[in-house]
């Protein structure tokens, strides 16, 4: 006999299993309308691929998985795609979700592809695509794809199954392993021989006698399969809880259960897995259990993926106007605002309880940390320290005492003597803890991508000095290559030196000129700079004086002066200019024609150099390409030779 | 309009009143020893106390604009009161009972905002206040040899006061601090009213243990505050008792004189004024047992809870703060 442990909190609600009559599948007629979601998993949801119109048969594949982390989705049914759109789907919050909405034509012929295999002649690849192609995700809540947790590169030595069950109402795997234990114990075996040197426990709570009967009875000749039963106690089912219950070992924080070396599954997705393998059924029925006292003919039902829950309460003869409808256990579920909403892969049950059953609480009192809720946590958590955090909105410090560990089991607040809606608390608190998780990441992001910018920035602003750096170097180099050519010619720094101490020396021995006269311009461009020196010097001269008598500065007279005197050379030299100009035959006019000329030819030969067809252009294109290029090289080297002949047109003479 | 309620839509019928109810009912039997042993003045402290405290309530709870009826029917107030009463001497008059619940529901609960939000315990908190300003008033203690009669005792509660001194009674944990020079041995023969004396908070203390498992049973409370209490006093009792137990009182005197069986189940497991957690709750816990018998062993009061219940009240957030149990699945 197995040792087994326990884990921590727990509470022992009233178990309501026998009024669904577990043991026992019931059969609904087609419904008309079928409305299938794309995503009834975690993870991406699948992409449509087919078209408002097109026909489609059973188990055809409607819309494709997107990535691992994913699951295709196929036709309950065969019929007609009427619509793929948004509809409202199973939420608290009444969201709406991209659906595909079927029109069955009652036929329910299934696709042609559709076919029984036999196992021993698959490959363990085969095995693995059948799996997948199924779009089997989770069936017992959570609908993580089961494809993505099989694809573990972690060594499993336990194949943990899930028949615990161990909500209140619930009797959906009950049914499931009473009715087809030969499925759960193949599609075990399946799993069992992917994973290699694992061996199988099925845990089931003690509260289904008959259950563990029946599977025990499906076991006998499968030594590596082993019935394990385990004591009622919600949320025993809870896979953390699960393992611990059954090991003794707690999945590591932030971790999953294949640190552990063990893979757990649900008995309906291994049976999933059973009918998607031998059978090439995909995922496109359930089980659901239909109960409360508010449903005249409660039980377990086969109901098509898509079936509205609608349309499955009117079948069962449920009292829904004055009774609210709850899709899921007690503990967990969530009360539907709509019941015009599909059924999905993960849907368990539907609870149409009256008033008297589950009582809407009393208002709550106020928190006397009475600690009951933190004898009852599984996660271990304190959970009137959450709730305080999450009412005085403390979200930093909540996440302190593991708020993300929570696991939203409802135990904490199913013992509260002063019915606080703590769940309620913790789901608003883990909502905004994720917002601000998320605003925290786009901020970071944001100061990332500045930083880039700004350091790529620099990094251009570096690279033009290194290339103006090597330039430099590269021409002292070829300065120092022409003087190592013709080493008789002069140092041309020694020489402009020379040439500086020469003119000092005149000009302290020659007597001293009129400014005007000393600098006899030696060509156009030194006349211009001449002129504009003046004209500067004017400008400030005639502000400093004008400061000056604002001021009320004495000596005023001696600005004057020289703003007089500045005046006078300021027209002198533009005299000069204009003499020169006129002596050489310049036209300041023509040049910026010329300089507007050559600066079109020059942009017309960097666009055609830039636009320069690839190695792989056509021979006609390249020769059409240089032929354009050399006219317009042409055409700059006209407008640059006209260009220095205004500019200079004594050199042009010379020449 | 269908309102929508959130998960769970299970409760397992727990209520606030519920536990009230049955900390009242677990300290009836402590109630009853008390009045067989020291007479009817506790059963008039007990009725006044409660007549008071909820005209307090329901006054301050008019002020506050809060829904009466529903918030005086969560029986925080009468368990206050009781718990009070039952701390306060039996031959407290009218107005002592009257100031220490005035303190105790005004201000050690609604001016902190009410049930659950008052950091201090409000039974002690009346009580200490009581204790520094009226302080021969709150040690008379009638000896169980000065038995009186119901006339007697509504007399006393109502002030009309006989001999102080011939029904006054040094309690025995008092009488074993003032030693004068004797060995305890030789004071208990001197004084064979302190052994009767002694036998009767025997008895006392033995009814609030009852009650006190009974509540623990039940899941009331978790047996980490009052095991960390009882073993924490009993360890300093242990270790100091045995190395000279002719000065210091014994193991079972600390454990069964004085308030300790009222106080380690019924006072310190107020779960409001506690750290929170359980592990938290054992420091808690352990850290009055220590206070009460370092003042009752040293100080100058005969009996200590007050005081240790509220010092140890005021250390409850930073006890919380480094209490906070491991997350599920941690490495240790």
């Amino acid at each position: 006999m197995r040792k087994l442990f326990d884990f921590p909190g727990g509470v022992h609600p009233a178990q309501n299993k026998q009024q669904s009559n577990p043991g026992k599948v019931l059969e609904l007629p087609l419904p008309q309308r079928l409305l299938v979601p794309l995503s009834q998993h975690i993870g991406a949801p699948a992409k449509p691929v087919v078209k408002v119109g097109e026909q489609v048969q059973k188990g055809q594949l409607i819309a494709q998985a997107t990535g691992f982390i994913s699951a295709s989705v196929h036709a309950p049914s065969s019929g007609t795609i009427s619509a793929i759109d948004a509809f409202p789907v199973a939420h608290a919050s009444g969201l709406e979700a991209m659906c595909i909405e079927l029109q069955t034509d009652g036929q329910d012929t299934w696709h042609q592809d559709i076919g029984s295999a036999d196992a021993n002649t698959l490959d363990d690849q085969q095995i693995r695509q059948r799996m997948q192609a199924a779009g089997i995700a989770g069936m017992g809540g959570a609908g993580f794809p089961s494809s993505a947790k099989l694809a573990t590169d972690k060594p499993i030595h336990t194949l943990l199954i899930n028949g615990v069950e161990c909500e209140p109402y619930i009797t959906a795997d009950d049914t499931l392993m009473q009715v087809h234990s030969a499925d759960i114990i193949a599609g075990a075996n399946l799993l069992l021989r992917l994973l290699d040197q694992a061996k199988c426990i099925i845990v089931i709570e003690d509260n289904k006698p008959q259950a563990i009967t029946v599977m025990q009875q499906a076991a006998l000749e499968h030594t590596d399969i082993e019935i394990l039963v385990i004591p009622t106690k919600y949320p025993s089912g809870g896979e953390k809880q699960l393992i611990e219950n059954v090991t003794g070992k707690q999945v590591p924080k932030g971790g999953i259960p294949a640190d552990l070396g063990i893979l757990c599954q649900n008995v309906a997705t291994v049976k999933a897995i059973n009918d998607a393998v031998y059978l090439g059924q995909p995922s496109i029925e359930r089980i659901v259990t239909v109960t409360g006292n508010g449903v005249k003919q409660p039980g377990n039902y086969r109901i098509r993926i898509g079936t509205s829950v609608d349309y499955v309460l009117q079948q069962c003869q449920a009292e829904t106007h004055a009774n609210p409808v709850i899709l899921g256990g007690p503990m967990m579920g969530f009360q539907l605002p709509n019941t015009q909403v599909p059924l999905v892969k993960t849907s368990n049950c539907l609870i149409v309880p009256d008033p008297q059953e589950l009582p809407g609480k009393d208002t709550s009192m106020a928190c006397i940390r009475c600690g009951q809720c933190e004898v009852a946590c599984p996660a271990q958590l304190l959970p009137q320290q959450l709730y305080w955090l999450a009412k005085s909105d403390a979200f930093d410090k909540i996440e302190q005492y593991n708020l993300m560990d929570c696991i939203e089991c409802g135990a904490c607040a199913y013992v509260c003597p002063s019915q606080i809606p703590l769940v309620q608390h913790y789901r608003y608190a883990k909502g905004m803890v994720r917002q601000q998780a998320a605003e925290t990441r786009q901020a970071e992001h944001a100061k990332l991508r500045f930083e880039s910018r700004e350091q790529r920035l620099l990094d251009e602003v570096n690279a033009k000095e290194e290339r103006r750096k090597a330039r430099a170097a590269a021409a002292a180099a070829a300065q120092a290559a022409k003087r190592a050519e013709n080493p008789g010619a002069e140092d041309p720094v020694a020489a402009a030196k020379a040439r500086l101490a020469e003119k000092k020396a005149a000009e302290a021995s020659a007597p001293p000129k009129k400014a005007a006269e000393v600098q006899v311009p030696a060509n156009h461009k030194d006349l211009k700079t001449a002129a504009a020196i003046v004209r500067t010097k004017l400008k400030k001269a005639s502000k400093a004086f004008a400061d000056a008598q604002a001021a009320g500065h004495d000596n005023t007279d001696k600005l004057q002066a020289m703003v007089t005197e500045l005046e006078q050379r300021s027209e002198a030299a533009a005299k000069a200019l204009a003499d020169f100009e006129s002596n050489m035959g310049l036209d300041p006019e023509a040049e910026k024609l010329a300089q507007v000329a050559w600066a079109k030819a020059n942009a017309q030969v960097r666009k055609l150099t830039k636009a320069a067809p690839d190695e792989s252009a056509s021979d006609t294109e390249k020769s059409e390409h240089q032929t354009a290029l050399t006219a317009a090289q042409a055409t700059l080297d006209q407008a640059k030779a006209h260009l220095d002949s205004i500019k200079n047109p004594s050199q042009e003479a010379k020449s | 309009m269908m309102t929508l309620f959130s998960s769970p839509h299970l409760h397992g019928g727990n209520r606030s009143q519920r536990l009230m109810l049955l900390v009242l009912a677990a300290a009836m039997p402590g109630l009853l020893t008390q009045i067989y042993w020291f007479g009817y003045g506790t059963l008039f402290n007990v009725v006044w106390a409660i007549l008071v405290g909820l005209l307090l309530e329901a006054g301050v709870l008019a002020l506050r604009k809060r829904p009466l009826g529903f918030f005086l029917k969560d029986g925080s107030v009468i368990v206050t009161c009781l718990l009070l009463a039952l701390a306060l001497p039996p031959l407290a008059p009218w107005w002592l009972v009257t100031v220490a619940t005035l303190f105790a529901v005004l201000f050690a609960k609604h001016l902190y905002g009410g049930l659950g939000n008052n950091p201090f315990n409000p039974a002690m908190a009346g009580y200490a206040i009581c204790l520094i300003a009226f302080p021969a008033s709150m040690t008379v203690w009638t000896s169980p040899e000065h038995y009186f009669d119901l006339a007697g005792q509504w007399q006393w509660f109502w002030q009309e006061r006989g001999n102080i001194d011939a029904i006054t009674q040094a309690t025995p944990l008092d009488a074993m601090k003032h030693l004068q020079g004797k060995t305890i041995n030789e004071m208990l023969s001197a004084n064979p009213s302190v052994v009767h004396y002694a036998d009767a908070m025997f008895w006392v203390n033995t009814a609030y243990l009852a009650g006190g498992l009974a509540l623990l049973a039940l899941k009331v409370f978790t047996w980490h505050a009052p095991g960390a209490m009882l073993a924490s006093l009993g360890i300093m009792a242990g270790l100091f008792g045995a190395g000279e137990p002719d000065l210091y009182a014994s193991f079972s005197d600390h454990l069964f004189l004085g308030a300790t069986m009222l106080a380690a189940f019924f006072i310190i497991t107020d779960p409001v004024t506690s750290a929170t957690s359980r592990k938290g709750k054992l420091i808690f816990g352990a850290g009055i047992g220590i206070l009460v018998y370092v003042i009752r062993t040293w100080g100058s009061y005969p009996d200590a809870f007050a005081f240790a219940v509220l010092l140890m009240n005021l250390s409850a957030p930073l006890i919380d703060q480094y209490s906070k149990p491991k997350a599920y699945g941690q490495q240790p």
